[in-house]
């Protein structure tokens, strides 16, 4: 016989058994202990609707033991309960409730203020479910899309019926949340729903067992989690058939052990054969409730059934005795087990995230309380776009004086009655003030009453509603989430694996992978200013600017004179939005027969090519743009040896004749056709070649290999940091902010402002009529900076460091920063810390220009 | 589970008037034409094949539109094929585009690439700018449970 | 999840493959003073809006098309 373990006992599981089944068999009525008063709770909704039954399973918290299927082997846990939910010393709070009204720990712990992170400490010990262990695996569960016609969310009669109906329309998948055969309690359900299963499954409806629908979106689109993967359904129309549970009875001993709602109380016996007491009271309102009663009596038990309403159920470890209001006076009955059919709450969570008329309702959801019969009608009627509406059921158990309302989260009808007095009057602001509905079972017992309790004290009618439904409607683990999501696209350079053979710690650089470093940031400095090194700065946006009205486009988007630049000759391109702010900057290079090739920074290229795009389509232009980011490699070739290294490579003219600085050529190195780009970023003579990715591999090679006697070694963008910073370049985002526009920049020289019109002329005549309230600058350092630090005149904060290193080549430790204008002036000494800054021209190194222009 | 593979292939773009790319008759050599946009077309075929429609497309479009650019992109391209009867299922671990049919292709996210997707005989065919090969290529074989041609 | 945005070329799509490009606007003011107002002060209808998107991961061209803000659904 299998057997599963719980708390280290070995109980027998029988055919067909849910962990709970198992454990109550075994004589198991304390499953768990409630989360402030640490009171007994047992089994009670026997549907998964509840959170009395959360167990921790072979390591993993929170899984709900009446709808876990019990396995041979299984380890089982209570999780609640110190040291165990049989003896938990914290028992002690349930008498000490009175001194712990709700809210308290938000005023008792309050003052002194040091004593709050203790005591939130020890709050947080003292409650919570579950216990994450440290080694739990990582794992990542499989996200798979689909897209179909319509969606059906419950496999009982209403949704099989639904989904039968719906596939001789178009494709159906049926997404069915239960355990296989767990679902039907009595033979004419059992073969309602064996029929229906056939008829969907010939028309030729999917059925998704085990999968849980946790959300519905907008699309409408919904998130299924299955025991192995989410799966993201599309579809025209959604059917909700998640059918109703008994409604949630509030009385003085309502959650105690021993107190059942109906259709839990029938798994129980009618599936699992398992007898919940020898002397039970059935308290129903409802038809189904008096069926009840007959099932019961089948395990031998005594069954009392009564109609009316519940005021009292007592005990101590469990129920003990009952008293009812009922039609004939006030009766009470010794029992060892309560029964509660008192009327109906849907299961409408899903239904009411949504607004979308292509969601609707089917089967009890909607009626609940259906016969068979009706269920099945109501299915085919919305897969035919006629929908039953949602009604209410007539009868509802109004909140009582006492009693817990949300049992998750030990929150008493008293509760709600001290909050309401304190001014909290509203269901939502009831729910965040007393955290009733926000424990592991969403409000799916109480968010009525939470509502109607609302509705009672008089609320308006916009403070009376349910609390807002919200995905997801089961908790997911976090590795459910995260399956399908790749925001971190990892886009690779060609030369890649190059750079992870030579040792290079790779960044995220955006989207980008780049090389950081390949070891020695120190000595790829030296190298660049010193002799000649490598960059792979293929991640550059690239395109290509042909078409009648290239050269139109060019000058209406960007604020430099396009027309002065000759073919041949390239000049740095500054990209303005509409609001005169800068969004990117580049380079643009004319390419003689009157198209051009513009580069912009690696993270801006997607935003450079929607952006030209717009205005081709505005400015009803013709231009071909071709974005050649992907097709390109590009390798700088940077240091005083540049042209010396080049030389030994290619017969082309690489004198500063052929290619004038900023400028560019043709030219072939080793073979492989580029495009020389002269440019300055570095600050030292440079050789930007752009050439056909295919051929990157090689040409990184061919170029290492000539390098060997200047002992080239290449840079990644530590090196690159610093060596630009040293030439006083912007790095956008981190220098710069959303709302600078050139002058606060010092790059006014960038716009062509005589020119009649271009993209943000107009927002710069306007900011340039105002005083200059904030400047990026130079500045040089006393000692050691720091990057993010804030800069200070006479303590009061003006500006903050943007990027600062110790520069050999500069003579110290230099950086750049924004400061803010004080009583009209830039201050030129600052502090940051205890280092003094002092203003100071950019660039630090070589302000002539000499070297990149040799 | 289907098998990753690289396909290397030929890609030429044209860009064009709309009007020009509407009348344009395909060129040969099994190029499988896309019109990826109202002003553009890229036509895919084998690389040995490049050259050849490279300059079938410029003559041919040269007559419709005398501004039309046409340009060999295929470095700026990485096709990678999934192998197998269960390609499209191994899509839907990657993409919420549906497969397309026979002859025609799809574009979109892909693991959130720009990707276009067209139908092989022997399963799909992923075409994605040749930065994000390892990427999709990675996720087909983590998500999609797809697995490395044996070579 | 899903916002359904229309693309001419490649159909109805996910907002995810998308960039959005704010409510349509002139693309140029007469004067300085009402480019202020073109640039900064929009409409933002609750209600259909203009408005221009770009199918980043998909055809990479523009779309203007209508989209009521109060229901997110977007004009066919």
């Amino acid at each position: 016989m299998p057997w599963l373990r719980l708390d280290g006992r070995r109980v027998e599981i029988h055919d067909g058994d849910t962990v709970a089944a198992a454990a109550f068999r075994a004589g198991v009525r304390t499953f768990t202990r409630s989360l402030k008063a640490h009171r007994r709770r047992g089994l009670y909704c026997g549907t998964g609707d509840c959170a009395n039954c959360l167990v921790t399973v072979d390591g993993l918290p929170g899984e709900r033991a009446c709808v876990t299927p019990a396995r041979d082997g299984m380890q089982v846990e209570r999780e609640t309960g110190w040291p165990s939910a049989e003896r938990d010393a914290l028992a002690i709070n349930d008498r000490l409730h009175r001194f712990m009204p709700v809210g308290f720990y938000y005023k008792v712990f309050a003052r002194p203020r040091w004593l709050w992170p203790v005591a939130e400490r020890v709050i947080r010990r003292a409650t919570g479910t579950g216990t994450l262990p440290p080694d739990a695996p990582t794992r990542r569960t499989p996200t798979r899309f689909v897209r179909v016609r319509t969606l059906v969310i419950g496999g009982g009669v209403a949704g099989l019926a639904a989904a039968a109906t719906a596939a001789g329309e178009g494709s159906v998948v049926l997404a069915d949340e239960a355990a296989p055969g767990a679902r039907a309690t009595d033979p004419a359900a059992r073969d309602a729903i064996a029929r229906l299963t056939a008829e969907a499954r010939a028309a030729g409806a999917e059925i998704l067992e085990q999968h849980a629908a946790i959300g519905i979106y907008e699309g409408p689109a919904a998130a299924l989690l299955g025991p192995d993967e989410l799966v993201e359904v599309e579809a025209e129309h959604v059917i909700v058939a998640t059918g109703a549970l008994e409604a949630h009875g509030v009385f003085p001993g309502n959650d105690l052990p021993g107190v059942w709602l109906g259709r839990g109380a029938a798994r129980m016996t009618a599936i699992h054969g398992v007898t919940i007491g020898e002397r039970v009271v059935v308290v129903a309102n409802t038809e189904e409730g008096a069926h009840l009663s007959e099932a019961l009596r089948a395990t031998g038990a005594t069954v009392t059934l009564v109609t009316g309403r519940v005021l009292e159920a007592r005990g101590t470890r469990q129920v003990s005795s009952v008293t009812v209001l009922t039609p004939e006076g006030r009766r009470a009955f010794a029992c060892d087990a309560l029964v509660l059919s008192l009327g109906w709450a849907p299961r409408d969570t899903l239904l009411r995230m949504t607004a979308e008329p292509e969601v609707v309702g089917a089967g009890d959801v909607v009626r609940p309380g259906s016969t068979l019969a009706e269920a099945e009608a109501s299915g085919r009627a919305a897969a035919r776009g006629q929908a039953d509406q949602p009604t209410e059921a007539t009868s509802w158990p109004i909140a009582e004086h006492d009693g817990y309302v949300c049992v998750c989260e030990d929150v008493s009808m008293h509760d709600l009655e001290r909050a309401w007095d304190e001014g909290w009057t509203s269901s939502e602001i009831l729910k965040r003030y007393t955290t009733a509905t926000m424990g592991p079972c969403q409000g799916a017992l109480c968010s009525r009453h939470l509502a109607e309790h609302a509705r009672a004290k008089g609320a308006a009618p916009a403070a009376r509603g349910r609390t807002t439904a919200r995905p997801p409607v089961r908790a997911p683990r976090l590795g459910d989430l995260i399956g399908g999501v790749h925001e971190q696209v990892e886009r690779r350079t060609a030369l890649h694996d190059r750079h992870v053979a030579a040792g290079a710690r790779m960044d995220h650089s955006g989207v980008w992978l780049r090389p950081g470093t390949y070891g020695d940031v120190g000595e790829e400095i030296r190298v660049v200013r010193e002799r000649v090194s490598v960059m792979d700065v293929s991640t550059l946006g690239k395109f290509l600017v042909a078409g009648v009205d290239a050269r139109t486009l060019l000058d209406q988007v960007f604020p430099l004179d396009v027309g002065a630049i000759a073919p041949g000759r390239a000049r740095y391109l500054l990209a303005l939005d509409e609001a005169g702010y800068v969004m990117d900057d580049g380079l643009l290079a004319a390419l003689g027969d009157g198209s051009y090739f513009l580069t912009s920074t690696s993270g801006g290229a997607d935003r450079m090519e929607a952006w030209l795009r717009n205005w081709i389509d505005r400015l009803d232009l013709h231009v071909h743009l071709v974005n050649q980011t992907a097709q390109l490699g590009a390798i700088n070739v940077a240091g005083p040896n540049a042209r010396d290294l080049l030389a030994t490579l290619t017969d082309d003219d690489l004198s500063r004749a052929a290619i004038p600085y900023p400028g560019h050529a043709d030219i072939v190195v080793a073979g492989v056709p580029c495009r020389a780009i002269a440019v300055g970023f570095v600050g030292e003579l440079s050789y930007e070649l752009h050439h056909p990715r295919g051929r990157s591999e090689g040409l990184w090679d061919v170029l290492l290999a000539a390098g060997e006697p200047w002992d080239i070694r290449p840079h990644g963008l530590d090196a690159l940091d610093v060596l630009r910073l040293e030439k006083g370049h912007v790095y956008l985002a981190q220098d710069t902010m959303p709302d600078d526009h050139p002058a606060k920049l010092g790059l006014r020289w960038a716009v062509a402002s005589q020119k009649e019109t271009f993209v943000g002329k107009r927002a710069l005549e306007r900011m340039d009529a105002l005083p200059l309230e904030r400047r990026l600058v130079g500045l040089r350092f006393d000692g050691a900076p720091q990057r993010g630090h804030p800069l200070a005149v006479d303590g009061a904060i003006v500006g903050r460091i943007t990027s600062c290193a110790v520069s050999e080549a500069a003579g110290g430790p230099v950086g750049l920063g924004w400061v803010r204008a004080v009583d009209g002036a830039f201050p030129d000494q600052l502090t940051a810390g205890a280092v003094t800054a002092t203003v100071s021209p950019t660039p630090f190194y070589d302000p002539e220009g000499m070297r990149l222009r040799a | 589970m289907p098998e990753v593979h690289d396909r290397p292939l030929g890609v030429i773009v044209c860009a064009a008037d709309p009007a020009a790319l509407d009348r344009l008759v395909p060129p040969g050599h099994g190029a499988r034409v896309l019109r990826v946009a109202p002003d553009e077309v890229l036509a895919v075929v084998a690389p040995d094949f490049a050259d050849d429609v490279r300059r079938e497309l410029a003559d041919r479009v040269a007559a419709l539109d005398h501004d039309a650019l046409v340009l060999d992109v295929s470095d700026g391209w990485a096709a990678i094929a999934l192998v197998g009867d269960d390609a499209e299922r191994a899509l839907s671990y990657l993409s919420a585009l549906e497969a397309p049919a026979a002859d025609g292709f799809a574009q979109g996210d892909v693991a959130r690439i720009a990707a276009k997707i067209l139908r092989e005989p022997d399963g799909l065919l992923l075409l994605v700018p040749a930065y994000g090969r390892d990427h999709v290529r990675t996720r087909a074989i983590e998500d999609a449970g797809a697995v490395e041609a044996r070579a | 999840m899903s916002m359904l945005v229309t693309c001419p070329t490649c159909g109805r799509r996910p907002f995810t493959e998308f960039s959005f490009g704010g409510e349509l606007r002139d693309v140029v003011s007469p004067d300085t003073a009402s480019d202020f107002e073109r640039v900064y002060l929009h409409d933002n209808a609750a209600g259909p809006q203009r408005e221009r998107w770009f199918h980043l991961l998909g055809c990479r061209r523009w779309v203007t098309l209508t989209r009521d803000t109060g229901t997110n659904r977007v004009e066919a």
